[in-house]
């Protein structure tokens, strides 16, 4: 007999309070339960990067966490980077940067980025190579991708010229 | 499909309590080796009856400094090693193989604790706590003890670990800055891969340049990582000047083959283990020098 567990939880600046199954992943329960299906199902074992999140401020891949151990913990989807119908500069960038073209990798491409900024807001390009390492892209080359993370940080004029 | 019953435990005791009193009991912390077996299919249902999330107990988290230690909690992270300055200050070997595990996102969720326990061959906290002489701190109800890593791993994805026994941190020798380590991994791509060969030195260097109490683990190398003592003869007390690299590249080489045998993989690893060799002490050297 497979017992539930009651789970509270805060995505995106809101307090839910969960019934979970005992294997329901993180990713899961933001689809299924919650809706937010900017969070993607690529490979399922860590290597793609699609339904990366911010837990407690810090990029993890939700399809490796079990809901009911992150009761009490705070989640952000790319769902939560949009404020008052504005988007998040980097989400804008982004856009501007043509660094969407299926678009399947962005909303993890997004949170990997936005965990690195949380961080360190004057990242160098290896510093952005790294964070986003984790996120396999099949179409941009990830050039563009750079870029556009390239371009919300302070001392963007500086970098674009070499 | 695997079916169970969730437990959390928040206490080592409550843990301990938990793995005494239950059978058929797995431990889940930071899930990134387990969440990949259960996707899978990979664990027998009928060894698993609960699953005992660990991850939150405060008490095996953080890095403390002792006087003459280090413990690292079973649940510090592989980020959490690369960022700590006293990681990075006394043994940096630890942090150099914890940056090169996964992802980003690995790194933010993997654990100290599972990836010794996990104790695969090619795990790349396990040739640098080797060097390291890292030991393990084991509980359970019946008691606390302590083993070295060669006494903990007793081969390939096989440990010491009782049933109702936990890891709940490992204890680092503090170094003194006479100390030099190195890690130096071979990947066939930089990012999310697991190392097809990887090293780790840890050595003093003396007044006289010489190298002294010298370790050299590899990783991947062997069915365990393990100390390579006939290179590690052979360089101590060498002067860090007068190193014949080529016969360390043939010799390293020779002895894997005289742990593992011929196997497959062996035209290609006995010549990787010696190039590995020289780009780790060339490391090593080169800080040495920038040292003065």
């Amino acid at each position: 007999m497979v017992k539930n567990i009651t789970v509270n939880l805060t995505v995106n600046e809101k307090n839910y309070e969960l019934e979970v199954a005992p294997d329901e992943r993180l990713l899961d329960t933001l689809r299924e339960q919650l809706r937010l299906t900017g969070v993607k199902e690529g490979c399922s074992v860590g290597e793609c990067g699609a339904c990366t999140v911010l837990l407690d401020g810090k990029a993890v891949h939700s399809c490796m966490i079990l809901t009911a151990q992150v009761d009490g913990s705070e989640v952000m989807t790319v769902e939560g980077l949009e404020k008052d119908g504005e988007l998040d500069p980097l989400q804008q960038s982004f856009i501007d940067h043509q660094a969407v073209q299926c678009g399947f990798c962005t909303p993890g491409m997004l949170m990997s980025a936005k965990s690195l900024l949380n961080e360190n807001p004057d990242p160098d390009r290896e510093d952005i190579k790294t964070a986003i390492e984790g996120n396999l892209c099949r179409c941009t080359g990830y050039e563009q991708i750079i870029e556009a993370v390239e371009a919300v940080t302070p001392n963007k004029e500086e970098k674009g010229a070499d | 499909m695997l079916e169970y019953e969730f437990l959390q435990a928040k206490k080592i005791d409550e843990t301990l309590n938990y793995l005494d009193k239950y059978n058929k009991v797995k431990l889940i912390a930071g899930g990134t080796d387990l969440l990949v077996e259960m996707h899978k299919d990979d664990i027998d249902n009928d060894k698993v009856d609960y699953l005992l999330d660990i991850s939150n107990i405060t008490e095996m988290k953080g890095i403390k400094e002792k006087e003459d230690k280090i413990e690292i909690g079973a649940l510090v992270t592989h980020s959490e090693l690369v960022k700590s300055e006293l990681i990075n200050k006394n043994s940096a070997v630890l942090a150099q193989g914890a940056v090169t595990i996964g992802s980003t996102q690995i790194r933010n969720r993997g654990t100290v604790g599972g990836n010794v326990v996990n104790a695969s061959p090619a795990a790349d906290l396990l040739s640098p706590l080797i060097a390291l002489k890292a030991e393990v701190v084991l509980k359970s109800v019946n008691g606390t003890r302590s083993l070295s890593l060669p006494e903990f791993i007793t081969g390939p994805y096989s440990t010491d670990l009782n049933k109702n026994e936990i890891l709940t941190k490992v204890i680092l020798p503090k170094y003194s800055d006479k100390y030099y380590s190195i890690f130096k991994k071979i990947k066939r791509r930089k990012a999310v891969d697991i190392a097809r060969l990887n090293m780790a030195i840890v050595s003093k260097v003396n007044k006289e340049n010489k190298f002294e109490d010298i370790r050299i683990v590899p990783g991947s190398a062997t069915p365990s990582p393990q100390a390579f003592s006939e290179i590690e003869k052979e360089l101590e007390g060498a002067n860090i000047n007068d190193i014949n690299y080529d016969n360390l590249e043939e010799k390293i080489g020779e002895e894997m083959v005289s742990i593992t045998g011929e196997r497959w993989s062996t035209p290609y690893k006995k010549p990787a283990i010696g190039s590995l060799l020289k780009k780790s002490l060339t490391g090593i050297i080169k800080e040495v020098k920038a040292n003065g």
